[in-house]
Parts: C-alpha cells; sequence; structure tokens
C-alpha cells in the first residue's frame, strides 16, 4: 500500500470537509465582525440553502443553477429577517437579545422546512460531470471533494480580494472596527449591516447546497453544523475572516482524522481542540481579547 | 410583609394541588416543576450576572446521570442519591465554572456551549458505564432513609419536587439579595466599576456559575429519578436553549419569573403537541414575540400590570437604563 498516497487521500479528505465548514463559519464570523451577533440561525440557514439547491436541481436538471439561485434566494430570506426582526434590537445594549432572536428564528424556520418539504431526507446525488473517481498516487479519490476543495479554495480567495480590494470591502472592515465613527462619516452603517447578513446567508446556503449531494438535505443538517461552525469561528477568533479559514481547515482536519483513528472520541476532539485554544488564547487564534 | 403571605399563599396552593386534579396530570405538574427548577437555576447566571450560558444542559445531564449511577449502582436511599449527585455536578462544575469564566459574552455561551457537548460526546465515548446512546434505563427510587417510602408514589414524589423547588427558591432568593448578590448585580450593571471597587468579580463568576451547576443538577436528579431514565439528549445543546427560552419568556432577574416560564412552557407543549403537531412553530413565535416586544417577560408583565412597584428591587432601574440606551 503506497504510504504517501493514503496519507495525501487523508489530507485531500479533510480539506474537502473544512471546504464545506468554511462557507458556513465565514459568513458566521463576517456577521459577528460586523454585527455583533451570534447567528443561532445559521445552521438552518445552511439547511434552507441545501433544501433549495436539492428542489432547483429537482426543477431545472441543473446543478450549476442551483449553486446560483440557492444562495440568492436564502440571502433575500436573510436580508428580510434582518430586514423585520434584528434591525429593531440594535439599540438594545443586551447583546443576549440576538442571541435569543436567532435562536429563536431557527426554531420557526426548521419548522417552516418541515412542513414546505416534509420530514423525509431528500436527495439529489451527485451530478454526473463530478461523479468520477480520480486516482492520485494509486489512492482513489471522489471528483467531487476536489471539486469542493477548488470551490472553497476560490471562495476564500474571492472574498478575501473582496474584503481588501474593494470599497465595500474597505467599509465592512472599518465597520467591524469601529461602527460609529464610519456612520460619521457619512456612511450607512445600516445598509452595510443588512449587506453583509445577506451575504453570510448567501454563504452558508451555498455550503448547503455543496453538502447536499454528500449527506442529503435532511431535517437536523443544521443543528449540528452550527455548533461545528461556533467552534471554528470561537477557534479562529471571532469576527477574524482568516481566522475562519484557519479554523475550518483545523476542525475539517480533526474531524476527518478523528473519525478515522479514534472512533469513539471523535466528537470529542473539536471541542478539545477548542478549549485548548482558548485556554491558552481566550480571543481565539487571531481574535482580540476583549 | 407581603411576599412572604404571597409565598405562603402560593406553597399553599401548590400543596394543595394533587388533591384537586387526577392523578395522570400529576406527571406533567412534576414535570412543570422540575423545568422551573432548572430555569429558575440559569437565571442566576443570565438574570443577574448577564452570562448568557448556553451549555445549562451539562449541569442537567451531571444531576441525571450521577443520580442513574448511582442509584443503579449503590443501594442508597433515594434523597441521599439525589443529594450526592448534586455534590457530584458541584465537583465537575469548579473546573467548568474556572474556565469559562475566563471570558464573558459571547464567549461564555460558547465555552459552557463546549462543555454540555463535551459532556454528551463523552457519554458515546464511555458507552460501559453510560449506556451509550440507550442511556441508563430503569433507575429505582429506593426508600429510606429510617425506611421513608413516601416519595416512591407520584403525589409522594411531587411533594418532594414541589419542597425541593420551594427550597431552591428561598435559598436563592436569599442569596440574591445578600451582599453577595449585591456585587452579581454590580457584575451585571457595570463590571469594570465593580473591579475598580476592589471585588474580585472572577470569584463572584465562579461561585455563581457553581451555584446555577448545583441547582440544574438537582432538577436534573429529580427529573433522573422521576422518569426512571438518563438518556444523552439531556446534555444535548437543544435542551439548553430551551431552558434558555423558558428564563427570558418567563422574565429574567425575578427567579420567579423563568419558574413560571418553565412551568408555563411544560403545559403549553403539553396542551399543543396534543392538538398540533406544530408546537414548534408556535413555541418559537411566542419566544421571538417576547424577544421582540417584551423583554421582561411574563413575570415583568404581570407585576407591571398588576402592581404599582414591582417586588423586585433592580427590575425598574435596570428598565430605564435599557430604555435609555435604546
Amino acid at each position: 500500500m503506497n504510504f504517501l498516497g493514503f496519507i495525501l487521500a487523508q489530507c485531500l479528505s479533510a480539506l474537502s470537509q473544512a471546504a464545506i465548514l468554511f462557507f458556513i463559519a465565514c459568513g458566521l464570523t463576517l456577521i459577528f465582525g460586523i454585527m455583533r451577533i451570534v447567528n443561532f440561525a445559521h445552521g438552518v440557514i445552511f439547511m434552507l440553502g441545501a433544501y433549495v439547491g436539492v428542489t432547483t436541481v429537482a426543477v431545472t436538471g441543473s446543478f450549476l443553477l442551483s449553486l446560483i439561485i440557492a444562495p440568492i434566494v436564502v440571502g433575500a430570506v436573510g436580508i428580510a429577517f434582518e430586514q423585520i426582526f434584528l434591525r429593531h434590537l440594535y439599540g438594545r445594549r443586551d447583546g443576549g437579545a440576538y442571541l435569543l432572536l436567532t435562536f429563536g428564528l431557527a426554531i420557526v424556520l426548521s419548522e417552516l422546512i418541515r412542513i414546505i418539504w416534509g420530514a423525509q431526507p431528500l436527495s439529489s446525488g451527485i451530478p454526473d460531470f463530478l461523479r468520477g473517481i480520480v486516482v492520485i498516487l494509486d489512492q482513489p479519490f471522489p471528483l467531487y471533494r476536489l471539486f469542493l476543495i477548488a470551490l472553497g479554495l476560490a471562495a476564500a480567495i474571492a472574498i478575501w480580494q473582496f474584503l481588501e480590494r474593494t470599497r465595500s470591502g474597505l467599509l465592512i472592515r472599518a465597520v467591524s472596527q469601529n461602527s460609529e465613527m464610519v456612520h460619521a462619516l457619512g456612511t450607512d452603517v445600516d445598509l452595510v449591516r443588512t449587506g453583509v447578513f445577506g451575504l453570510g446567508c448567501a454563504m452558508a446556503a451555498l455550503g448547503g447546497v455543496l453538502a447536499a449531494p454528500l449527506v442529503t438535505a435532511f431535517l437536523g443538517m443544521g443543528t449540528t453544523v452550527v455548533i461545528d461552525a461556533f467552534v471554528i469561528v470561537i477557534i479562529g477568533g471571532m469576527g477574524s475572516f482568516l481566522g475562519s479559514l484557519i479554523g475550518s481547515i483545523l476542525v475539517g482536519f480533526v474531524q476527518v482524522l478523528g473519525a478515522y483513528y479514534f472512533q469513539d472520541l471523535a466528537l470529542a476532539f473539536m471541542y478539545f481542540l477548542m478549549l485548548i485554544v482558548l485556554v491558552i488564547r481566550p480571543g481565539g487564534l487571531l481574535g482580540k481579547e476583549d | 410583609m407581603n411576599w412572604k403571605v404571597n409565598f405562603a399563599v402560593t406553597a399553599g396552593a401548590c400543596v394543595l394541588l394533587p388533591f384537586m386534579v387526577p392523578q395522570y396530570s400529576l406527571t406533567i405538574l412534576i414535570e412543570a416543576l422540575i423545568f422551573g427548577l432548572f430555569a429558575m437555576s440559569l437565571d442566576l447566571l443570565v438574570g443577574y450576572c448577564r452570562l448568557y450560558s448556553f451549555g445549562h444542559a451539562a449541569a442537567y445531564g451531571l444531576g441525571a446521570y450521577s443520580t442513574a449511577l448511582i442509584l443503579t449502582q449503590l443501594q442508597l436511599p433515594l434523597p441521599i442519591g439525589i443529594m450526592l449527585a448534586v455534590l457530584v455536578t458541584i465537583l465537575a462544575a469548579i473546573p467548568i465554572a474556572w474556565i469559562c469564566t475566563r471570558s464573558t459574552g459571547v464567549s461564555f455561551a460558547m465555552l459552557t456551549l463546549a462543555f454540555a457537548q463535551l459532556g454528551y460526546a463523552m457519554l458515546f465515548r464511555f458507552r460501559d458505564v453510560t449506556g451509550g446512546s440507550d442511556g441508563i434505563v430503569g433507575i429505582p427510587r429506593p426508600s429510606g432513609p429510617l425506611g421513608i417510602t413516601w416519595f416512591q408514589g407520584k403525589t409522594g414524589y411531587y411533594y418532594l419536587v414541589l419542597g425541593c423547588l420551594l427550597g431552591s427558591y428561598l435559598l436563592c432568593r436569599a442569596i440574591v439579595r445578600s451582599p453577595f448578590g449585591a456585587v452579581l448585580a454590580g457584575i451585571r450593571e457595570n463590571e469594570a466599576k465593580t473591579i475598580a471597587l476592589g471585588y474580585n468579580t472572577r470569584f463572584y463568576k465562579i461561585a455563581t456559575v457553581v451555584l446555577a451547576y448545583a441547582f440544574g443538577g438537582l432538577a436534573g436528579a429529580l427529573y433522573a429519578a422521576f422518569a426512571g431514565f438518563a438518556s444523552p439528549e439531556l446534555f444535548f445543546w437543544l435542551v439548553s436553549g430551551r431552558v434558555l427560552i423558558m428564563v427570558v419568556v418567563g422574565g429574567a432577574g425575578t427567579l420567579i419569573g423563568p419558574i413560571l416560564g418553565g412551568v408555563f412552557f411544560v403545559f403549553l407543549e403539553h396542551e399543543l403537541s396534543q392538538v398540533t403537531d406544530l408546537w414548534p412553530l408556535i413555541f418559537g413565535s411566542i419566544f421571538i414575540a417576547f424577544v421582540m416586544f417584551a423583554p421582561e417577560g411574563i413575570w415583568g408583565i404581570l407585576t407591571s400590570r398588576f402592581n404599582a412597584k414591582p417586588e423586585v428591587p433592580n427590575s425598574t432601574d435596570r428598565k430605564e437604563t435599557s430604555d435609555a440606551a435604546a
């Protein structure tokens, strides 16, 4: 057996897992950075993305189209939620209100999904053109997972460039550092918040569409994933984009390798990792200590 | 004193309740009281220190699993088993509290969540002891000490739970009104200022987390001995979320409010789940409505309607400050 190939396959597997996690965690961390909101509904948003994606594939037959439609639809849902509910809480001193509100939304939204799509898991299957197996160093590896890694990488670079190079990105970074100052300089901070919330939800939806062929769309797929995403965001440092990328990769490796080598402890490893990071650096790897 | 009369009347009504309702309703009543106790324990953190624990299921699960193990493995009387379980919860809570209180706000919520999920994961790791996903079934309610058996029946168990709830309430009420409680209010309103006044706020927070775990563990212990089983779901974060909802809807920072919230939701869930399977939707909508429009909760609404002056000293000025901030 080719040992090197085996290691490589494991790493690729971990990276593809990290790619899906990154789509969720990066939106979560952006939203936190701008709004100081922990979006508990993010897991359900991810699930909604998966369901919309599966439905799009069923109706149009095009996987690529679902990669565009689902983020738009879910992003719109996110924006509506921000406009109707969250906006009214910005003045409240009590940061816990957001936590509670988004938790309430998570309950309501997942019930609505159950009513609309039913309790049966839905599967769209891996699209034909991504169904192949690639042989890397004598190890077979699913093409779809390579596709996930490529897409995750592309998204990471795109968002990074967006944050660093564009005016909108500059505004987002500025608001996350000092929203009052940005407001005083004549920028509509609320618009930035709405936009980022929509963007974060769209990212999570994209993750949901991509995860659906692997795990099917099922009720409760958001419940565990949102906790994973929290762990990533905490490890990376709340509000740090680069932190969410590093956190995703770390957790991706811990999940895949943990599941392979220490089955009984796989669940616990992630939390151990988080505790160790927090005991050493309470603000997360790249976060600011508050 | 007015509250003593109110307390005596309420307690008296609760004592008489088993004579007025059919036996089968007692199950719901007991469950409601247990959840009331559980929610009240979380209120110590949420309402008095503004520490949002999203992992309070850890306390519940620890209490339940300790009781399950103690009662199935050792031939101990029920009250002693429950007391030991609370002790185990307290011992486990100390390191948890020490680590979690390193941070505040969102990080605190996530850290407590991590510990609860870690506990959940550990149940599957130590399958031989905990029964894995099956949990522990067949938890007895052994008699004693001194051959006492009255709590083995359903009515008797109701009184046991009621006694624990009332006792815990009086204890918590005394705590939050003591100088200790005044420091907690200081932490809630302005931690930096409290530190500047020379208080070691970290110590106070650790003590409060441990206290909250102790009462939460008691609720879990009572639940396990009542239901006769302990399952991993007790540790799952949805339980933490549910109890947090109860605290907020009931009215955080009032102790009584969360008890009402717990009782309210257990009844609501029971009634609605018989009529419609959409109850989580209604549950969530009610919750959102409270967060948006009535952050002071059920108890806050009740006291402002029927009482010109709310009984809890801090609730009024707290409202003013939050209004001013808005």
